[in-house]
């Protein structure tokens, strides 16, 4: 006699978006930093930043930070996000 | 007897899995990190058929998407982790209520259930439904007071676990998390209080049973039992607001008050109600910006030193549950995780607030 149980998990995960192709190189790029906007990410992204420029040879390094550090960025961020090369998010914790 | 919509228990979209007996599904679920480590309740397709059965809903009703994500909760999936969670079909509508309620966007679920914060989802429950699934109000009710809240609680929890990833190290990545995130559910003493109801309060029409929902943190009991002035319990409860704005976090929010019999009987004799409590403690739990100084927080004060804070938004963002034993002058302050950035959501249960009514037929 066995028994027969479900699986309780979320089985069909539709993926809705793709990630975005992988650079080969950084330099001359956009970066695009999303900040939580806790009290660390000043010092943490500043650094970021000076990492990106002088050792990737990045042309520009644009900071954006998130209204609510909870929530996803708002809809200005990730459309400006699509003129970047690549965009990292990061925590203040 | 009600009648089934889902016939064919095999037809569930979920997979399923032979198994030896019960003590092997113990062992499968385990292993497979789909509970909270606690034995499960194993969810064979006739329990959960009987909760769905009990609320009328087919298997693929979407119960609501967590909206960051984008994740479907299915009424079938729900129903696997409340069978799961000792849920039996009576509690079941709860359940449902409650989730709906914590898929709306104020609630920001992922926020809550992501954050290092470590809240759980509170759940409060009003109305009829309290005592036709046997919930109770007094002994112990922050702890383990019955068996309908101790597994509603639990189903939330293992609901997020297995539906949205929320699991310690995967979505959940709190620091500490606190024992509410095993179960989370009180009911409120109706009976034993002179006041309004909480879902009546916000907005909740008297006959309709509710769930309230909430990110909160762990509770912070007081005690005060030598004054029989409202100001001076009250009091009491506002410094320890205080100490969790100074000591947790200084925003304000939805704060839950639980009250205990003793404390509502001196409210009673004065006269005070939930208005005149609430309006007290908006007015009393403040504090300054510069008293992070005396905590150790006097590097974040910078010029804003003299701005004040207050826990509540405004009075009606009090969350006052009457509930607690008979004896005792002891009372608890549930705080908010995180200010307003998540807002309690109080919705009834087996009710569609969303949906439209139906078209007018000659």
């Amino acid at each position: 006699m066995t028994i027969r149980v479900l699986n309780p998990t979320s089985e069909a995960v539709v993926e809705t978006m793709q990630p975005a192709p992988r650079l080969t190189s950084l330099a001359g790029k956009t970066v695009g930093l999303i900040s939580n906007g806790k009290e660390g990410t000043a010092g943490f992204f500043a650094h970021v930043d000076r990492l990106l420029r002088e050792r990737y040879q990045v042309a520009q390094v644009v900071l954006r930070t998130k209204s609510n550090y909870s929530a996803p960025a708002e809809d200005e961020i990730i459309d400006e996000a699509r003129n970047w090369d690549l965009a990292i998010t990061g925590l203040g914790d | 007897m009600k009648p089934a919509l889902n016939a064919m228990p095999d037809a569930f979209e979920s997979q399923h899995f032979d198994l030896d007996d019960a003590g092997d599904a113990q062992e499968f679920y385990h292993s497979r990190g789909w509970t909270d480590g606690f034995p499960i309740v194993p969810p064979t397709p006739e329990a959960v058929q009987a909760c769905l059965d009990w609320v009328l809903m087919p298997a693929n009703e979407i119960i609501g998407i967590e909206p960051v994500r984008e994740r479907a909760i299915t009424a079938e999936k729900l129903a696997i982790n409340a069978v799961m969670a000792g849920c039996l079909p009576a509690h079941f509508p709860v359940v449902v209520a409650a989730m709906m309620a914590m898929l709306k966007d104020e609630f920001l679920l992922h926020g809550t259930t992501a954050s290092t914060g470590g809240c759980a989802i509170l759940v409060i429950l009003n109305g009829s439904i309290r005592k036709e699934i046997g919930s109770r109000s007094d002994f112990n009710v922050l702890g383990s007071s019955d068996r309908a809240t101790s597994v509603i609680g639990r189903a939330i929890r293992l609901a997020l676990i297995n539906i949205l990833q929320v699991s310690p190290g995967a979505i959940d990545r709190s620091t500490l998390g606190h024992p509410g995130k095993i179960s989370y559910c009180i009911a409120e003493d109706e009976e034993g209080s002179d006041w309004s109801s909480l879902a009546e309060s916000r907005d909740i029409p008297k006959d309709a049973s509710a769930v309230t929902v909430l990110a909160a943190c762990a509770p912070r009991q007081i005690m005060n039992e030598w004054t029989s002035k409202p100001e001076e319990i009250l009091d009491t409860y506002a410094a320890e607001m205080r100490a969790n704005m100074r000591n947790y976090s200084i925003w304000s929010g939805n704060y839950v008050v639980v009250m205990a019999p003793q404390h509502r009987e001196h409210m009673r004799v004065a006269g005070w109600g939930r208005k005149e409590i609430a309006n007290y403690l908006f007015e009393k739990a403040r504090i300054k910006r510069s008293e992070w100084s005396t905590v150790g927080k006097g590097s974040v004060i910078r010029d804003k030193g003299d701005t004040e804070y207050c826990a509540l938004p405004s009075p009606d963002h009090l969350l006052l549950v009457a509930a607690g034993g008979p004896a005792g002058g002891f009372g608890a302050i549930i705080p908010p995780w995180l200010g307003t950035k998540s807002q309690a959501v109080t919705a009834a249960i087996g009710v569609c607030l969303d949906c439209e009514p139906p078209p007018q037929t000659k």
